[in-house]
């Protein structure tokens, strides 16, 4: 057998001894910790010092690191890594399709963010369905409730779903237990198992019905902004937007002007379009409930995403397969 | 004869039709008074003599102060009825009207949803941590350095319900859909309760959230204080939508201080509006300004309720939603 070396790329924080585990059955283990460049990263690759590389651990906390995956990256990499075990639901830093072309597989860590991801939609949704954010400054401030104003139940509300995946679905089952009505749009209709009571409905008919709109999908060169004026000017006066997914789903200047104008009553978001920046106009807002993206900051959440990755690197050195490939690269197969 | 009387203490924000359209079974009026001695003057008076319901808010307290043993006996003897608009009513004492010949009723299943809403909203920001990165991004610091520790997810907590009724109830559906188990205490097993029924003292330590939904009462103030901390799971977090004084608040203090409980989602205060220092300063919990059932929506049922209190007082004698302690006396 040809050497399977395997390199971590950023930290692991909560499965430490399973990486040192995957030892076992790797020719080798690199490491390349924070505080290196993307400079170093690439000259270290290609002076060789991550000889038989065969798969490597990635994630959205290490992009920082190397910055993106994309042809100038890949480039670098050794042409024996044939497997990238990312850790994160959503990786747009990668291009996947560079990989494809390389023959590299991709591996994401789905379901095991959809709880998480799904709890912090539903607490964004109840904080701005009751524009909470004054009160809870106010109480902190010794204010009691300061310029308190009334808000609203979910109850009888129709939420609607941008993107029922996993996120979306988790999503869809807490808010019914609020007594919320729940529709969704997506490329294709779910089969009626997976829908669970809820109504597929046309992107418009979405935009213009829905009195919660929660984005639930990835982010891509088609999904970019795909909420802007025009998508705001056919919603509801006083929609309220949730946004748990991926900052430039929405196009943050024009949802500043949806705030303002009261189109958009409120809005909780965990994600921004130029994180860690986030629009001026937002952070004056007060009917807005804001986190920093902390969807899947759980400590039980983050075990399972790293144990994830460790999985599908074992599977990817012993058995040349990923649990869970990225759907792009699964489709191309089945069309195969 | 003279018209029967309907008093008003306290305003009526979103009922207005409803309130009006009792105008054709009595006079609507209001008190003069701005303070609790000029109310007790005004009853004295005569002036409200003809008074046979009265109907009160929750924000009323600030004018009259309670409806306590001193208030009820100043009422005119006319007065055979009290309709609060609220869930809780610890601001009228029972006791006193039943004393008195006086039927109180409250609004307790509208404000169901709303409160098991705020609840659970708060058992999400205590178990994740949410305060603290919620402030330092609005400071401008992101997640700020060092970074927050981890939340905790509730899928697979068990979750501890003190009081069982109907916000208990709501509370649960909601709970079990993130995943949680639900236990529950009551002062007899409920078969309705559709949960695992267990001791007090079981519930305090097993439980990875306890959700206090009870009312307050002289049995159930300060029910959660040092004894009852020391028998909890290390790392408990602990969740209040009812009444503050259920919770011995320094001994609260005290339990956060030593890390004995993780964090607290407070919507209610033993001294509201003032709040214990050591809550304030503490970065890790969940604090509201008591606004449970502070929604359009909520609001508005809640006072439709009390109108339709009102209503079956003056057309029969008989209130929808009597409280407990006199509907259970009267069998």
């Amino acid at each position: 057998m040809s050497q399977r070396a395997a390199l971590l790329i950023g930290n692991i924080a909560h499965a430490r001894k399973e990486w040192q585990d995957v030892g076992q059955i790797a020719s080798k283990l690199y490491e390349y910790p924070e505080g290196g460049s993307r400079d170093d990263f690439l000259s270290k690759c290609k002076s060789g010092v991550f000889e038989g590389l065969f798969a490597l651990y990635r994630s959205n906390d290490s992009n920082k690191v190397t910055g993106n995956f994309n042809d100038e990256l890949l480039d670098a990499l050794p042409k024996s890594l044939k497997y990238i075990c990312h850790n994160g639901a959503g990786y747009d830093n990668i291009d996947i399709e560079a990989c494809t072309k390389r023959g590299i597989s991709v591996s994401s860590t789905p379901i095991a963010v959809n709880d998480a991801t799904a709890d912090v939609g539903i607490f964004l949704m109840l904080g701005a369905l009751r524009n909470i954010t004054q009160s809870f400054q106010a109480v902190r401030q010794g204010n009691w409730r300061g310029n308190f104003a009334l808000g609203h139940d979910p109850k009888n509300k129709t939420l609607g779903i941008l993107g029922m995946g996993g996120i979306g679905q988790a999503m869809a089952h807490r808010a019914k237990a609020f007594g919320m009505k729940i529709q969704y749009h997506n490329r294709r209709q779910l089969p009626a198992s997976e829908e669970d009571g809820a109504k597929y409905v046309t992107f418009e008919e979405l935009l213009k019905t829905s009195d919660v709109l929660s984005l639930n999908l990835s982010l891509n060169a088609k999904t970019r902004h795909i909420i802007g004026k025009a998508q705001f000017d056919k919603m509801k006066d006083g929609v309220i937007i949730v946004n748990t997914a991926r900052g430039p789903l929405i196009d943050e200047a024009a949802l500043v002007d949806a705030l303002k104008s009261g189109k958009v009553w409120t809005a909780g978001l965990d994600v921004f379009e130029e994180e860690p920046k986030i629009h001026p106009g937002l952070l004056e807002a007060e009917n807005v409930v804001l986190l920093p993206h902390i969807g899947t900051a759980t400590f039980e959440t983050q075990r399972d995403m790293e144990l994830l990755v460790l999985d599908n690197l074992k599977s990817a050195i012993k058995e040349e397969k990923l649990l869970t490939q990225v759907p792009e690269q699964q489709k191309e197969k089945a069309n195969i | 004869m003279k018209r029967q009387q309907v008093l008003l203490i306290g305003e009526i924000e979103h009922a207005h039709e409803s309130w009006n359209a009792l105008s054709t079974l009595a006079d609507l009026v209001t008190p003069k008074a701005r303070n609790r001695s000029d109310f007790l003057d005004e009853c004295r008076s005569g002036r409200l003599d003809e008074t046979r319901v009265i109907c009160r808010t929750f924000a009323s307290v600030e004018l009259t102060g309670r409806f306590d043993e001193e208030l009820v006996s100043a009422l005119p003897p006319s007065v055979k009825f009290v309709c609060h608009s609220g869930a809780g009513y610890d601001q009228v004492d029972v006791n006193a009207c039943t004393a008195r010949g006086i039927k109180v009723s409250n609004t307790p299943a509208v404000v169901n949803d709303a409160t098991a809403d705020t609840n659970m909203f708060l058992i999400l920001g205590a178990l994740r941590g949410l305060n603290r990165p919620m402030s330092t991004l609005r400071d401008g610091n992101w997640r700020g350095r060092p970074l927050p520790p981890l939340g905790r997810d509730p899928r697979g907590k068990t979750l501890g319900i003190v009081g069982m009724g109907g916000i208990g109830k709501n509370l649960k559906t909601k709970a079990e859909a993130f995943g949680m188990r639900v236990i529950y205490h009551n002062r007899t097993e409920d078969p309705a309760a559709d949960a695992e029924y267990v001791s007090f003292e079981d519930l305090l330590a097993t439980s990875d959230v306890i959700s206090l939904n009870l009312p307050l009462n002289e049995a159930t103030r300060h029910k959660i204080s040092h004894r009852e901390f020391e028998l909890m799971k290390e790392g408990v977090v602990i969740v209040n939508t009812a009444r503050g004084a259920i919770i011995d608040e320094d001994a609260l203090v005290q339990a956060l201080d030593s890390g004995l409980v993780a964090s607290v989602g407070l919507d209610v205060y033993e001294f509201e509006p003032s709040i214990h220092p050591g809550l304030i300063a503490n970065p890790n919990v969940m604090l509201l300004p008591h606004m449970g059932t502070w929604t359009v929506e909520c609001q508005k049922s809640m006072e439709e309720e009390a109108i339709r209190n009102v209503r079956g007082a003056l057309e029969n004698g008989k209130m929808r939603s009597l409280v407990p302690e006199q509907a259970n006396g009267h069998g």
